[in-house]
């Protein structure tokens, strides 16, 4: 077998489909598992099959009268949520010792996936995102178990279980592809696999017309954006003979305009997944179509799908070595985006009243956050900036750690308007007034939500925040202080950037803060006077949402080392 | 049924959170040390910061998940309950000035403190958990600490006391937090987290325009703050790198503030300076801002009547009180001590923003015609004393500044003390709507004129003793600019004696009650309102005729800070 890693030490190399490939890959495979479950256990019925020309009949139990245990409309949540957990549990147990070897799987001499500290590291992220919103959404789209007559809309939400979780697993599989894809072709597939579910699901009340309308606007963009995402990789295929990921940044170097034209084609498939400007048009309309558990899957699973690929793209493949003149225009063009896009996504979210829009411009925002990150390390890789590789690898993993906390905070705030729309509407910001006098304990989740998206300390908003300012600071600073005294003039122009992120967390505050002086200050609107409806799991959600925004704030050290080993395997320097 | 069942599990979920602040504290406890041989008593961590915060976030909790009618009849225990927390740490922090707990060696080199503790918290960047106290932060540690108590008691009658109650006593377990932080990230996160209990202060208990108000002051000093914060990561990066306990496993580079003085001064004594000159001031300036945002000097001032007029009355005695000392403080602790040639180079900037906020806030504070409104301005005056007092250079005029932020801090909550009476008796606060006061409501009469007297330096209060030191460290700087600040003081004089004289005296034998009050005889101030005002003249009064008492502790950090940041042991 050919050694693919090129450092010389021992990568465990295992065929695909071999005993080994299920050893390693056994989360995933219990994800399958799940997914053929619900398939399969709620068509389980009476039926018998008859051999033919003869009278006997077998029991088939596929089809007929379904049983009434196994048929319940409650099954496929339980079954997917239940699903997801063990996969999330295993993955966590492998990955918080970090004693986890490296697997690469191969087929012939092309290597399709590869599992290390940074595909777990963002499998784990899918999955708790994924479970927390499936979580929720056994309280938002309920099961109605009861006997006796059902309303219409009752009758709906039982028809579709087994579906919904069916996408919401699917969406699970596919993400996690993507973040052990090797080969951009198996990265691209994974990516569609996940997108398709999402764009079914985002229009997946298709009674109400929002919800219709938001799935095929996010369908059409979304299709575009892999349309030209696809002739991108066509193109790359076309210069590099190869869609494998260490062949196309080996060559990287030596490569014409077509590679860097491909490559910007690439980037717009994956702009759109991290809703960066000017890709971003969708996501407000598609976050306040979708139902919020949903949303919040986008806000968070999603954007981190995108980022892989745009780390995989930008830091593998392009921006190599120093000197190569070509690639400065990507590092300008990406400065660009970045600012544009978190001054566009703040300044958006300024104006809208609808909380599902705001957290979705907010969510632009981020992006564009993570883009400058992205900026920098371009500059440390691009030989602006005397600094030694660590410096990389800590902005790589501080956007990790913010990539992460999201699922936290963002996830947890869409939660939140979930449980307001169990009770009606949650896309007016008036349906959030009075919250904190209706039921203080979710007020205050939504409010610390809200200053952790702000970036207040102590909360794991600020540390993430902070940590991705202090990596672009660190690499524009490098190694100065060696030099003796620094001039303001040494420093790398990249620290701008760090400003301006400063600048749009401030904006950023104002409208943060106006969601919690609606819900502290304003009288609740009518026919919201009742207490919000009790839902245990979507609750429990929420508390862990909260619980993990809180202590990730105050003691992050386990997960900053997971994502500093995560960045480590990406082998940056 | 389904109410009742819903009420239920809400008790649950209040369990869940109380259960979980309790892990949180006991966590706390038992941080493991950077220093494993240190068994001394923690004096700090917890019984000075993390109690009043955890009791205080417990009580939230308890008191936010009950009905309203509930809520009035918790509200007597919960309001002892606190007052009783509120206690302990002032005992504490007077027990360690007088050294009745253990023996506490105030005497204290440059960068040396008292009950000094550090232990790990994130250690991949460096950040401890690191506390101490010195003769620039122990006065403010014991003046919030003697705040607290004295604000419950005076709003003893305020509305829905069962949530305002704790929310004053969280207050005061982040600022001190502030003031013990001896590491730059902790610092940050107290300088934040004092933000949250005064914006819900506001906005909750606030005035007609608390929306508005308690918005402005969030946004305004959190952009202050977030360019603090980018100096604050720049300095970080710029340090040199090193290793040891202290420092982050990942970075190299350290936020505990003792490591970066030493090192500040050990470059600073040297040929070579700390980061260069432009760099030096960049970064001065960046801190800067922050603090003088929070201070509030003039040009950054706009949020403070603002936050003033629309808080309640306790939200304002310890905002003016001790939050805007924050902002002094911050400054002497971190600009200041790092890069003593910026202040050099500021010098006559600070000199000019010190003067410009003592004359601005007096001008603005003779037009109001809003009590509370003009005692905000007369706080911006004051807090530009301080400025002059650090732009002076002179160790008489820091040692001047802290006084001043001691003195203020006690004398300006009585203004707001008055005020707040006003308010809660008269119900307006318009200066010419009544007259004649000292009739019905002699009490309050008494203590106005007693808190405008000492506001406005009159000696033997506690006010005057650090304008005197001001105004003499001021003149061997600057000269006959002295006749500025001269003057500004008889203009404090004026505008006090006019709100004075036309709210207590005039107006006749019969007096003209405001018409807000539709022709009810107003009343005198309460019983609560009087313990806790009178406690407060006693001590303007202790600390006008034996200033030593704090001001021996202010010299000798004074001193010790010229030694080892200017080098000079006194110009």
């Amino acid at each position: 077998m050919s050694e693919h890693g090129g450092d010389g030490f021992d990568l465990p190399i295992v065929e695909v489909f071999s005993t080994d490939f299920w050893k390693a890959f056994a989360p995933e495979t219990i994800l399958i598992c799940g997914l053929l479950m619900i398939f399969i256990i709620p068509n389980l019925g009476n039926s018998k099959f008859r051999i033919p020309l003869t009278k006997v009949r077998v029991p088939w139990f596929l089809g007929g009268r379904r049983f009434k245990l196994t048929g319940s409309p409650a099954i496929p949540g339980i079954l997917a949520t239940g699903t997801l957990f063990t996969a999330l549990g295993m993955m966590v147990i492998e990955a918080i010792d970090g004693k986890m070897d490296t697997t690469t799987v191969v087929s012939g001499d092309i290597i399709i996936l590869q599992m290390d500290n940074f595909s777990r590291f963002f499998e784990i992220l899918f999955l708790a995102a994924v479970l927390l919103a499936s979580m929720a959404s056994l309280d938002r789209i309920p099961a109605h178990t009861f006997e006796g007559k059902k309303s219409l809309e009752e009758m709906y939400d039982n028809r579709r279980q087994a579906d919904f979780y069916i996408l919401m697993l699917t969406t699970a599989i596919g993400m996690c592809i993507v973040a052990l894809a090797q080969d951009l072709f198996v990265l691209f597939v994974g990516l569609e696999l996940a997108s398709l579910a999402t764009y079914v699901l985002v229009g997946f009340h298709k009674e109400s017309k929002a919800g219709a309308e938001s799935g095929v606007k996010y369908f059409i963009v979304g299709s575009v954006a892999s349309g030209v995402g696809l002739y991108g990789l066509s193109l790359l295929y076309l210069e590099f003979g190869s869609l494998q990921l260490h062949t196309i940044a080996a060559n990287w170097a030596d490569s014409t305009i077509l590679g860097t034209l491909a490559l910007g084609l690439v980037l717009v498939g994956f702009g759109f997944k991290v809703s960066a400007a000017p890709f971003h048009f969708a996501a407000p309309d598609a976050y306040a179509g979708a139902n919020s558990p949903v949303a919040g899957v986008l806000a968070t699973a999603s954007k981190a799908m995108g980022m892989i690929g745009l780390i995989r793209v930008l830091l593998v493949i392009a921006l190599p070595e120093a000197g190569a003149d070509e690639s400065a225009i990507w590092l300008y063009t990406l400065a660009t985006l970045s600012v544009i896009t978190m001054t566009w996504g703040n300044v958006a979210a300024l104006g809208s009243t609808n909380p599902k829009r705001m957290l979705a411009y907010s969510s632009v925002a981020h992006a564009g956050y993570m883009l400058a990150a992205l900026t920098a390390v371009g500059a440390w890789k691009w030989g602006e900036v005397e600094a030694p590789g660590d410096y990389a690898e800590a902005i790589v993993a501080a956007v990790l750690f913010h990539l992460f906390v999201l699922v936290a905070f963002k996830l947890g705030a869409f939660l939140v308007l979930g449980l307001l729309e169990m009770e009606g509407g949650a896309s007016r910001l008036s349906a959030l007034s009075g919250l904190a006098r209706r039921d203080p304990l979710i007020g205050t989740a939504m409010f610390i939500f809200m200053l952790a998206l702000a970036g207040v300390p102590p909360l794991a908003g600020f540390m993430s925040k902070f940590l991705v300012i202090a990596g672009i600071v660190s690499t524009s600073v490098g190694e100065l202080w060696m030099n003796g005294t620094v001039s303001f003039s040494d420093i790398h122009w990249v620290w701008w950037l760090a400003l301006a992120m400063f600048i749009n967390s401030a904006i950023s505050v104002f409208y943060y803060l106006r969601i919690g002086v609606v819900m502290f200050l304003d009288v609740p609107e009518e026919g919201r006077r009742k207490p919000l409806p009790y839902g245990a799991s979507i609750r429990m959600a929420i508390w862990i949402c909260l619980v993990a925004t809180i202590l990730l704030g105050l003691s992050g050290d386990t997960l900053i080392d997971m994502c500093y080993r995560a960045a480590d395997s990406l082998n940056l320097a | 049924m389904g109410s009742n069942q819903a009420l239920d599990i809400k008790n649950k979920e209040f369990m869940l959170i109380g259960g979980l602040l309790i892990i949180v504290a006991g966590l706390m406890a038992f941080f493991p040390s950077l220093n494993d041989s240190d068994t001394t008593v923690d004096w700090i961590s917890l019984p000075l910061v993390g109690f009043p915060i955890i009791v205080s976030c417990i009580l939230l909790a308890f008191a936010s998940q009950e009905s309203r009618a509930r809520k009035e009849i918790i509200a007597v225990p919960i309001r002892l309950f606190t007052l009783v927390a509120s206690l302990i740490p002032l005992a504490i922090s007077t027990a360690l000035f007088f050294d009745w707990l253990i023996l506490v060696d105030w005497d204290l080199m440059y960068n040396e403190y008292a009950l000094e503790k550090e232990y790990v918290w994130i250690e991949t960047i460096g950040v401890s958990w690191h506390v101490g106290m010195d003769g620039l932060s122990f006065p403010m540690v014991w003046l919030t600490t003697f705040l607290v108590p004295i604000t419950i008691i005076t709003t003893w009658d305020e509305k829905d006391g069962a949530t305002y109650h704790p929310l004053l006593l969280m207050m005061g377990g982040a600022l001190i937090g502030v003031f013990v932080a001896l590491d730059l990230f902790l610092f940050y996160v107290f300088w934040e987290l004092t933000l949250i209990p005064m914006f819900f202060l506001i906005l909750k208990w606030g005035g007609k325009d608390r929306r508005y108000a308690a918005q402005k002051f969030f946004i305004y000093t959190f952009c202050a703050s977030v360019i603090m914060l980018l100096g604050l990561i720049t300095l970080y990066f710029l340090q040199p790198e090193g290793s040891g306990a202290q420092y982050g496993t990942v970075t190299g580079r350290t936020f505990d503030m003792t490591v970066l003085f030493s090192n500040a001064t050990a470059y600073n004594m040297g040929d070579n300076v700390f980061l260069g000159e432009d760099m030096q001031n960049i970064l001065f300036a960046m801190l800067m801002i922050g603090f003088l945002v929070k201070l509030p000097a003039v040009p950054f001032h706009t949020w403070l009547p603002d936050a003033h007029v629309q808080a309640p009355t306790g939200g304002s005695m310890l905002l003016a009180g001790v939050m805007l000392k924050m902002g002094a403080y911050g400054m002497l602790r971190i600009p200041i001590a790092i890069f003593p040639d910026a202040v050099v180079y500021y010098q006559d900037v600070i000199m000019a923003i010190g003067l410009i906020s003592l004359v601005w806030g007096a001008i603005v504070c003779l037009g109001q015609t809003n009590l509370k409104k003009m005692v905000a301005y007369s706080s911006v005056s004051h807090m530009g004393v301080i400025l002059l007092g650090i732009a002076s250079m002179q160790p008489i005029g820091y040692a001047a500044a802290l006084f001043m932020m001691f003195a203020h801090g006690i004398i300006s909550p009585m203004l707001f003390a008055v005020c707040g009476a006003f308010k809660h008796h008269y119900h307006s606060m318009e200066i010419g709507a009544m007259r004649g006061m000292a009739k019905w409501s002699p009490y309050l009469a008494v203590y106005m004129m007693f808190a405008w007297m000492a506001s406005l330096g009159l000696p033997l209060l506690a006010g005057f003793v650090a304008e005197l030191m001001v105004m003499i460290a001021f003149w061997p700087e600057y000269g006959w600019w002295i006749l500025l600040p001269g003057a500004v003081l008889a203009i404090t004089a004026a505008y006090y004696l006019w709100s004075m004289q036309r709210t207590i005296f005039e107006g006749g034998d019969e007096g003209q009650p405001p018409e807000s009050l539709n022709g009810e005889t107003p009343p005198d101030i309460t019983l609560s309102e009087n313990i806790g005002m009178i406690i407060l003249a006693i001590f303007t009064v202790i600390f006008g005729i034996f200033p030593f008492i704090a001001l021996g502790m202010m010299d000798q950090w004074t001193v010790a800070f010229f030694e080892g940041v200017f080098n000079l042991g006194g110009i």
